[in-house]
């Protein structure tokens, strides 16, 4: 096997899923997946398409032209200003977004710095692209927040980008306006890209309109912003998202995304428009949905409170509660290690969670929670944590 | 059912636009085209507010034997909502009596298959028609670009004398869409030397500088946008925005002439 593959580790969350497929009766919380289903309207979109017969070719690589109107119609409402000719790309998913931003704007060996804990697969496409990611801890006490100074510390001159997630997977947090200009400060001062992932944007708990560097205009040269379709839409099966930047940047990833794939699935793509054009209405229901699931998860973490302390999610599905008291064999244990916790889990609940070491070092002695479950999967999961916990 | 709604939907909505757009009488400005034509719809409506113009363009891409109704109507899709098509269907003849109702409506025509435009323009009549560029997209439903263009051809020529027509100069086969054209034509470019002429475009972190030239006047726009069909949206504002002003001249005019 290739020296390429070698330093890559299997998705934690896939293993852990794995496992819990061995009980017939488990109950995931493990994987960010909504529990609904795509929206009918962009079935509809789907359908429609297939009969016109027009998904069984390729589209042009940056993808369908009305697809990216439309994308660029919403970076405007978000007061994002794109050229959807020059400087949007339709991915195959963020995943493919990010593989192919990341390809085109380092060589191997340079580092790319993640504010952690963060999302798990960012480490493996950097060490896929031959590039070394330098964790910096967030601190849990300010609500996960950005420090400054230790981004300082940890630029090398191998430094090529900052890349972080906004809202954070896994801690549900929002990093504000102030913490990001000051890291748009610092990469202009060292001259990086910041790789900005917005993909569960959409998800927003406390009413505030979340910020981001894209919209500013001198920025945009330094900004590469990441979207999915997958979690506002529950699309996550179909493999639909996209890339923006200054036309300088995207002349560049569109090269690799058209060796990497050629184009992003054209049915796919087609139901990306049809939840551009039809919806807004669903992601509204889906996030009315989830505050109320978050509620429920607060509630429900409220009452093992001895076990777990968390930060209250302001975004996305997740929470990420900080394990408080080992229940397992080790009872002198101070700080269980997060993977042998989930295991014990697992095994005694028939739960699955994701240990928090899956995202970076900085989130061992945690475990992340998904609200994206129904309510009633949730209720059961906990029934099951008190029932052995206490 | 569906197929039976459907049909429904199709005649009661374009007979009820009819009798709207009879009542009201809002002079129609069509924005036809493979491209641009959301961004052109935009302009427009911020050029014609700009004027203190009542305009009124959907901001989504309604263009079809439905959409286009819905547009003028300003009603929602239904989508795939029973409920919501019958909210929309008890709505509908509200908007006959509606008091307020816009001077402009800029409307999307489009053409997915062949005589797709000569049914809508059995719905609406067109005082200004905008052609933004016409492209290999949305072909599927025809045999050839030449069904195509025979769309475009088609709308072009149903515009009478009175008429306006705004036609991009870059396209391909330009002199074929206004061979037989009897209304009043006005181009824009960036390409070809046009009425309305864009040249000198160069991109900042902060927009776009261009230099545009009308009958031998030039002027410099920023555009705090990016892309070339920006620069062509500002060209069909700047049109409208001549039109609409000549439109109040004429009114103003006919007033004072009907004044004892």
């Amino acid at each position: 096997m290739s020296q390429r593959t070698k330093n890559l580790r299997l998705s934690i969350i896939k293993q852990i899923e794995l496992r819990a497929a061995k009980y017939p009766d488990s109950i995931s919380l493990a994987q960010g997946i909504p529990s609904f289903d795509t929206p009918e309207s962009i079935k509809r979109r789907v359908e429609l398409a297939l009969k016109r017969g027009v998904v069984a070719k390729y589209s042009l690589s940056p993808g369908l032209p009305e697809l990216r109107e439309l994308i660029e119609l919403q970076l405007q409402k978000d007061n994002m200003f794109y050229d959807w000719e020059k400087e949007i790309i339709v991915t195959a998913g963020s995943i493919e977004g990010i593989t192919a931003t990341i390809l085109a704007i380092t060589d191997p060996g340079d580092e790319i710095i993640i504010p952690e804990p963060t999302y798990t697969s960012y480490h493996e496409v950097i060490i896929l692209s031959g590039c070394k990611p330098v964790f910096v801890p967030l601190n849990e006490d300010k609500g996960w927040a950005l420090e400054l100074d230790k981004y300082e510390k940890a630029i090398t001159d191998k430094t090529r980008a900052i890349f972080y997630c906004n809202p954070n997977n896994p801690t549900g947090t929002i990093y504000n306006k102030e913490q990001l200009l000051s890291l748009a400060e610092l990469a202009k001062k060292h001259d990086l890209y910041i790789i900005t992932d917005e993909v569960y944007k959409d998800f927003l708990y406390n009413n505030e309109k979340i910020f981001s560097l894209a919209e500013i205009p001198e920025l945009r040269k330094r900004i590469i912003r990441i979207y999915g379709f997958s979690k506002a839409y529950a699309m996550t099966g179909w493999r639909v998202g996209y890339v923006h930047s200054d036309e300088s940047v995207i002349k560049e990833i569109i090269k690799v995304h058209d060796s990497l794939v050629t184009c992003a699935p054209v049915i796919s793509q087609y139901a990306a428009m049809g939840a551009l054009e039809m919806g807004e209405s669903d992601v509204s229901a889906f996030n009315i949905e989830y505050a109320k699931r978050r509620d429920l998860i607060c509630k429900r973490l409220d009452r093992l409170s001895r076990f777990f302390s968390y930060i209250r999610p302001e975004s996305a599905y997740y929470v990420f509660p900080k394990i408080l008291r080992d229940f397992t064999e080790q009872k002198n244990s101070a700080i269980p290690d997060s993977w042998e916790y989930a295991l014990a889990l697992l095994e005694k609940t028939h739960v699955a969670v994701v240990p928090g070491s899956a995202f970076g070092p900085n989130g061992e002695g945690h475990i992340r929670l998904s609200f994206g479950r129904k309510p009633e999967d949730i209720n059961e999961a906990f029934d099951r944590f008190e029932n052995n916990l206490i | 059912m569906k197929g039976i709604l459907k049909i429904f939907l199709k005649y009661y909505l374009k007979y009820i636009t009819k009798i709207v757009l009879f009542i009201h009488r809002p002079i129609i400005i069509a924005v036809a085209g493979s491209t641009n034509k959301p961004f052109v719809k935009q302009e427009i409506k911020r050029v014609l507010s700009g004027l203190g113009i009542d305009c009124r363009a959907n901001p989504k891409n309604f263009n079809t034997e439905i959409g286009l109704p819905l547009s003028v109507l300003y009603l929602p899709s239904g989508f795939n909502s029973y409920k919501k098509w019958i909210t929309a269907i008890i709505n509908a003849p509200k908007i006959i009596f509606q008091k307020h109702f816009p001077k402009y409506l800029v409307l999307s025509l489009g053409s997915s298959d062949p005589g797709d435009m000569e049914y809508l323009l059995t719905i609406v009549n067109p005082r200004v028609v905008i052609i933004t560029d016409i492209t290999q997209r949305h072909l599927e439903g025809f045999d050839g670009i030449d069904g195509l263009f025979s769309e475009y051809i088609y709308l072009i020529n149903t515009l009478k004398k009175r008429d306006t027509l705004i036609i991009n100069h870059d396209i391909i086969r330009f002199d074929l869409l206004v061979k037989d054209c009897m209304a009043k034509t006005i181009t824009y470019g960036i390409e070809n030397k046009a009425d309305y002429y864009a040249s000198k475009l160069e991109k900042s972190a902060q927009g776009q500088y261009i230099t545009v030239d009308v009958g031998g006047t030039t002027r410099q726009y920023k555009l705090e946008r990016f892309g070339q069909h920006h620069v062509y949206s500002l060209l069909i504002g700047l049109i409208i925005k001549d039109y609409a002003r000549q439109q109040i001249i004429k009114t103003n005019q006919e007033f004072s002439q009907s004044e004892p």
